[in-house]
């Protein structure tokens, strides 16, 4: 896969503060990088940078292969953007606003009449076309700014925080048409401070505070490098779990034992940490039950992204 | 085989036709004469324009009625000069008034960054706005002529007249409107633009003459302390023509006396104690100073459209 953002050395200086700091980071085609960080992390003047807005104080960006600096026009032409706000024009109809954006996309005038229909359909808009975009719900409107940044047909969508402010049906949508666009090969750049919003469509993530960024990769491999300790659930029939608190404290990969009773679990589980890798893991379990332990369970925990985010943030911008 | 191909049209249509067919000025048009407002606005303005110059006729045949009633030659003219005043008030503050807003209400309505992140050029971006704001400026004085026609009916105007006065209008239209757009372009809040927009026109309208005046009153008595010499005096009157070629009222009353006193469209010649000398009309030097004025304000909106925000 190609390389279709490059953030290089990013850094963004208003007076003496430093919005964004150091940014390095880079987005495969076809990805969809979900970017999460507290308010004031610097999500914001990180797209707005990418989208041709605001000048950065020093570092290069491509996006599709077109230096933002050099080139910002085919930048324009790669990307479609949607901010956090959505901008209302008095006194215009759902389909005007479509056809006005495409306008100045420049998308031919006998062309865009089948090309709105076509975006009303994908966002599921179709019966409001003929309705004043003010009369929309925040859900339908946001789903028709989604709609505008398709208009000329974009490789890569940036997204500020598509689903703020929606109710939990809207917020569905907006994700299951994420998952849409994603099928149709758009490399989808969001940011979002909902993080379970994050962990269900995104490939990939990236974590920022205080302008830096503290994480990124695939999601998976993440949420596997942040954690040093793996944690590990054992359950056995019967109740006394002493015979394998010490077969544990034997075993050199474990460095923490935490018995039923002491913590949330139930009476008959142990939990330990676990520095070793999954060959090791799968040797310990061997030893286990040849050692006769009545193990019934066996499984590790996967932290989900709220221990991550609170893992590498710590917690400087409110 | 002959190959057919399409005619294009003329570089000059070409111009318009894209004009006609940007999307600001279609999205802007669109929305301004959709339903009854646009319709409602014009009737009202129109009504209004009709009544005004109904007094202005009273008013005159009362205080000037002779044995024959009053000269309609005269009439024409006090008619004529109402509605060109009315169409001077509508250029110089109405006009304004529709572009004050058109940026700055982009970026109140948060529209504006949308915008910037599309293909739509600066400079068309400007075009459309300025374009769709004039339209309904040019549709409130085209409409107002046939009441100035009413003039005609009566006499005492001539045809040069009207072209002359309407070319000024048209100039001074498209300069102010750029005033309003120079002042949203830079100002984030439509009340900050509006703002310095009237500070604009009413200092290029009333401040100059104000000015001048103020620094006459005041230096006069200095420079002039003995009587004038021809050339103190032809200096004057070039100082006074000067000025009056910044200011539409003053080219619109200076220009037709010019033509009228003197059967002058361009130029006279007249004697200052001894020297004779040519007195030029204002009105090729407010056009060129207009025009020239306009442009620049073009330029400056479009670059500061274009630049990539540092905040």
């Amino acid at each position: 896969m190609t390389d279709i953002i490059e953030i290089q050395g990013l850094t963004k200086k208003y007076g003496e503060l430093t919005a964004v700091n150091d940014l390095t980071l880079t987005i495969q085609q076809g990805e969809v990088f979900g970017f999460i960080g507290p308010n004031g992390a610097g999500k914001t003047t990180t797209m707005r940078i990418l989208t041709t807005l605001l000048k950065p104080t020093s570092g290069t960006i491509r996006v599709a292969g077109y230096d933002i600096a050099d080139d910002p026009r085919a930048v324009r032409r790669a990307i479609g953007y949607m901010p956090d706000f959505f901008g209302v024009y008095d006194d215009i109809k759902v389909w005007e606003y479509l056809d006005f954006f495409a306008a100045c996309y420049d998308i031919p005038a006998n062309t865009r009449a089948g090309m709105v229909d076509d975006l009303l359909a994908l966002v599921d808009l179709g019966h409001k076309k003929e309705e004043q975009v003010e009369s929309l719900s925040r859900g339908m409107k946001q789903r028709l700014c989604l709609a505008r940044t398709l208009a000329h047909d974009p490789d890569v969508l940036i997204l500020d925080e598509p689903a703020s402010g929606l109710d939990p049906r809207a917020r569905i949508e907006i994700r299951e048409l994420l998952r849409e666009l994603q099928s149709m090969g758009k490399t989808i750049f969001f940011s979002s401070h909902i993080l379970s919003e994050v962990a269900d469509v995104c490939t990939t993530i990236g974590i920022i505070e205080a302008g830096q960024l503290v994480a990124s990769g695939d999601m998976t491999e993440m949420k596997k490098q942040l954690r040093a300790h793996r944690l590990i659930q054992v359950q056995i029939t019967g109740d006394d779990t002493t015979p394998v608190q010490e077969f544990l404290l034997r075993a050199e990969p474990v460095t923490g034992i935490v018995a039923g009773h002491e913590a949330d679990l139930p009476h008959n589980a142990v939990r330990f940490d676990f520095s070793g890798d999954d060959e090791t893991l799968s040797h310990l379990l061997t030893e286990m039950v040849a050692a006769g332990l009545p193990i019934f369970s066996f499984s590790e925990e996967t932290g989900d992204l709220e221990d991550v985010f609170l893992q590498v943030t710590k917690g400087i911008i409110n | 085989m002959t190959e057919l191909t399409q005619p294009q049209p003329k570089p000059q249509f070409r111009r318009l036709r894209a004009l006609l067919q940007n999307p600001i000025t279609v999205k802007e048009l669109r929305s301004r004469m959709r339903g009854r407002r646009a319709f409602v606005v014009l009737s009202v303005y129109l009504a209004l324009m009709s009544g005004f110059i109904a007094l202005i006729y009273l008013a005159y045949a009362q205080s000037s009625g002779g044995p024959y009633g009053p000269d309609p030659r005269q009439a024409g003219k006090v008619v004529f000069t109402a509605v060109l005043g009315v169409q001077s008030f509508l250029v110089i503050f109405v006009g304004p008034a529709f572009t004050a807003g058109a940026i700055s209400g982009e970026k109140e309505r948060q529209t504006y960054d949308l915008l910037r992140t599309t293909l739509l050029t600066a400079d068309s971006f400007v075009a459309g706005k300025l374009f769709s704001a004039l339209s309904y400026v040019f549709l409130l004085i085209l409409a107002a002529v046939p009441l100035q026609s009413i003039a005609f009916l009566l006499g005492g105007v001539a045809l040069i007249e009207l072209v002359l006065s309407q070319t000024l209008l048209l100039v001074a239209a498209v300069t102010f409107a750029l005033f309003g757009l120079f002042a949203s372009s830079r100002m984030k809040t439509t009340l900050a633009a509006s703002v310095l927009t009237y500070a604009m026109s009413l200092f290029m309208t009333i401040g100059i003459p104000l000015l001048v005046g103020l620094f006459s009153a005041i230096l006069g008595p200095l420079l002039f302390a003995s009587s004038l010499s021809g050339i103190g005096e032809m200096l004057l009157a070039y100082g006074g023509l000067l000025l009056a070629a910044t200011n539409l009222p003053a080219t619109l009353i200076v220009s037709d006396i010019f033509l009228l006193q003197e059967g002058a469209l361009f130029f006279y010649k007249e004697t200052f104690s001894g020297y004779s000398a040519y007195i030029f009309s204002p009105w090729p030097l407010f056009l060129t100073f207009y025009i020239l004025l306009a442009l620049l304000l073009y330029w400056l909106i479009v670059r500061r459209i274009r630049k990539i925000a540092d905040k």
